[in-house]
């Protein structure tokens, strides 16, 4: 069962890292484009993959074959985010993309992923202080249950949306703008 | 066809929709829940390792949950994954380099490679500490996330956007002007 566990984890890796590399979304001017709002390609490949799996992953909910497991809002999801993303405009990539980077030669990528791992073991040293302030009260985290309302309803109207976007970006900005 | 070409931004998109999509499945049979596939607790394997180094982190909630989770381990693999996947890309298409630090970083900041690394290291602590506190980094909260309409990623996401644009004009508060003096 590990070699099988092993093996599903490096292809997923695999697969998810050619992609990015192949995309050009682990490219430091494209990350930094997309924060400084100057180059889109980014945003477009992540709605796209959100729009598409949204719509795959719930049809396969409503079939009963897969069972969506959704995350809890808490005040950790914002403050983590606030740090996550401050450390994204520092760095120029994502933790992913990092991993990528450092099969594309990029040496300054293999000790950002160190620092990631520094990073949780900091968060761990402090869970006991942060779990009180930041991570107590979830509220449920699945918007259709808040609103009592049926899925579908959220789920178009996002489709729809992401759709908007992704059409307003792609017909305003080019993906080879010379920015910096 | 031309094979160094990058990649449209929808192939890539629906490519990365189907990973996510499959992956949720195979993940649900393997690791005994319904996990999507993500980075963090990859990281967090590593995390868990290097905790063994300092006293009294073994009854940890959060060493506990990286270093004993089937998913952690799993996850850990998927980040040597990518490393093998982004070099198979970048030979593929020629764009393989050993690059120390970004071109456009050394075009407004200069060579000195400290002030980077210093710089890395920061930003990268920050990726790794808001990534735990937020249940997930770009990949668990927005490419799965978002996909799941998780009001937790939502926000989540939504606040890696304000920070990291906050951020990025903050160091290319001069964009453009390197242009000008050339």
């Amino acid at each position: 069962m590990i070699i099988i566990n092993i093996l599903f984890g490096l292809s997923v890796g695999f697969i998810f890292g050619y992609i990015l590399t192949r995309t050009g979304v682990t490219k430091y001017p494209r990350v930094m484009g997309m924060l400084l709002l100057k180059d889109f390609k980014i945003l477009k490949f992540m709605l796209t993959a959100v729009t598409s799996s949204m719509i795959l992953f719930y049809l396969l909910g409503d079939l009963g074959v897969l069972k969506i497991t959704l995350k809890n809002l808490d005040w950790g999801k914002f403050a983590g985010g606030l740090v996550f993303g401050t450390g994204m405009g520092l760095l120029g990539y994502c933790p992913g993309t990092m991993a990528a980077r450092v099969g594309e030669g990029k040496k300054e990528a293999i000790l950002a992923m160190f620092g990631m791992s520094l990073g949780i073991l900091i968060y761990a040293f402090m869970f006991p202080l942060i779990k009180p302030i930041l991570l107590a009260g979830e509220v449920n985290g699945d918007i259709s249950i808040l609103l009592g309302i049926n899925r579908w309803l959220i789920i178009i109207p996002a489709a729809a949306l992401f759709s908007l976007i992704i059409y307003f970006v792609n017909k305003n900005f080019s993906d080879n703008s010379k920015i910096f | 066809m031309d094979n160094t070409k990058e990649w449209h931004w929808f192939k890539g998109g629906i490519l990365v929709s189907l990973l996510s999509v499959a992956t949720y499945f195979i993940f649900a049979a393997l690791a005994d829940r319904n996990y999507p596939f993500g980075i963090t607790a990859g990281f967090g394997f590593i995390s868990a390792k290097l905790g063994v180094l300092f006293q009294g982190l073994e009854a940890n909630p959060v060493i506990k949950r990286f270093g004993e989770k089937p998913d952690a381990f799993i996850e850990f693999f998927t980040l040597i994954g990518l490393i093998a996947g982004g070099y198979t890309a970048a030979k593929a298409t020629n764009t393989f380099s050993k690059e120390n630090i970004p071109a456009v970083w050394e075009k407004y900041y200069g060579k000195n490679l400290v002030k980077r690394y210093i710089v890395v290291l920061v930003g990268s602590v920050f990726l790794g500490f808001g990534s735990a506190l937020s249940g997930g980094c770009t990949t668990g909260n927005i490419l799965q996330g978002w996909a799941h309409l998780s009001l937790g990623s939502i926000v989540a996401g939504v606040s890696f956007f304000a920070s990291g644009i906050i951020t990025a004009k903050i160091i290319y508060l001069k964009l453009g002007a390197a242009n000008d003096n050339n």
